[in-house]
C-alpha cells in the first residue's frame, strides 16, 4: 500500500474556490511533491466502496476545501482517513485579495496566485 | 429549488483526465449550452451536506457524468439522493486510454484535442437532456411513467 501523503481537494463545481482547491492539490501531487504525495478521487471516496475504504483507512491525509461545507474533510473522515491538516481556500483568499479570481471553469491570474500559495503551503507541510 | 430544471452531477475525479473532462463538460453545459435548463451540485455534498442536498435527485431529473467506468457519480447519487434519469460514462466516448490518463489532469495541461473531448461530452449531455422532460415526475419504478 502506498505510503504517500494523500491530498484530497473538494473540487467543488459551483464556485471558483472549488477549482482553486483542485488545481492546488494537482500542482502538489504532479509538480511539487510527486514522490511524497498522491491524490484520491473524492467521488470514489463518496461511494464508500470497500476498496477505497481500505485505501483510506488509517492513512494520513491533507484535505483542501473551497467552502464551509468542508466536503473533502468530512468525506475523508467518513472513509476512515486521518485528516492531519484541513486547508481552507478562504484563508489564503483573504491573504491575496482580488475582485477576479476567475470562475469554476477557468482561473485568472489572481486565482492562479492563490493556487500557487496554497500549493506551496501544502508542499511545506509534507517536505 | 425550481423543479423545471435538469440536474447534472459530475464525478470531477482528481486522479485522471476523465474526471477533468467530466467537470469541464458539465461546466460548459451550465455556462454556455443550457444555462437556463441545467443545475448542478457537488457530488460529495450528498454525504457532507444535509437533507436539502440529499433531496437533489428527488427534486430534479438528474444525469450523472462519470470520467471512468467506476461510475462514482452515478452510484453516489443513487446511493444518497435518488434514482437518476440518465448516465454518461466518458470512457465510452473518449476511450479508456484517454479517460484513465493520469499525466494530463490539470486545466493548464489541456491541449486542443482535450478541448474537443470536452465539447463532445458536453454535446452528449445536451443530447441526453433533450430526451428528459424537466417537468415530468421522477421515475418511481412502476409502469406509470412518473405519473403516480
Amino acid at each position: 500500500m502506498s505510503k504517500k501523503m494523500k491530498i484530497v481537494p473538494c473540487s467543488g463545481i459551483g464556485k471558483v474556490y472549488g477549482l482553486i482547491a483542485r488545481e492546488a492539490v494537482l500542482k502538489v501531487v504532479h509538480e511539487l511533491c510527486p514522490e511524497k504525495s498522491e491524490t484520491v478521487c473524492l467521488g470514489y471516496i463518496v461511494t464508500g466502496d470497500k476498496e477505497v475504504k481500505e485505501k483510506m483507512e488509517g492513512r494520513e491525509c491533507i484535505t483542501v476545501d473551497g467552502c464551509p461545507k468542508m466536503c473533502a474533510s468530512k468525506n475523508v473522515s467518513i472513509a476512515g482517513g486521518v485528516v492531519k491538516e484541513e486547508v481552507k481556500v478562504m484563508d489564503t483568499v483573504k491573504e491575496i485579495k482580488s475582485k477576479n479570481y476567475g470562475t469554476a471553469t477557468r482561473l485568472e491570474a489572481d486565482g492562479e496566485a492563490v493556487v500557487n500559495a496554497i500549493a506551496a503551503k501544502i508542499a511545506g507541510k509534507i517536505a | 429549488m425550481s423543479d423545471a430544471k435538469i440536474g447534472v452531477i459530475s464525478c470531477s475525479g482528481e486522479e485522471c483526465l476523465g474526471g477533468t473532462i467530466s467537470r469541464l463538460a458539465t461546466r460548459k453545459v451550465l455556462e454556455e449550452l443550457k444555462p437556463k435548463e441545467a443545475v448542478t451540485l457537488c457530488l460529495p455534498l450528498f454525504l457532507a451536506g444535509g437533507e436539502e442536498e440529499r433531496g437533489f435527485a428527488k427534486v430534479f431529473p438528474t444525469i450523472s457524468v462519470d470520467g471512468c467506468d467506476k461510475l462514482c457519480a452515478k452510484r453516489g447519487t443513487e446511493k444518497y439522493s435518488g434514482k437518476i434519469n440518465g448516465s454518461i460514462d466518458i470512457s465510452k466516448i473518449i476511450g479508456n486510454e484517454n479517460a484513465l490518463n493520469t499525466k494530463v489532469v490539470r486545466n493548464k495541461d489541456l491541449k486542443d484535442e482535450h478541448i474537443q473531448m470536452i465539447n463532445k461530452v458536453a454535446d452528449e449531455i445536451v443530447k441526453m437532456m433533450s430526451g428528459i422532460d424537466p417537468t415530468a415526475g421522477k421515475p418511481c419504478g412502476c409502469c406509470c411513467g412518473g405519473k403516480c
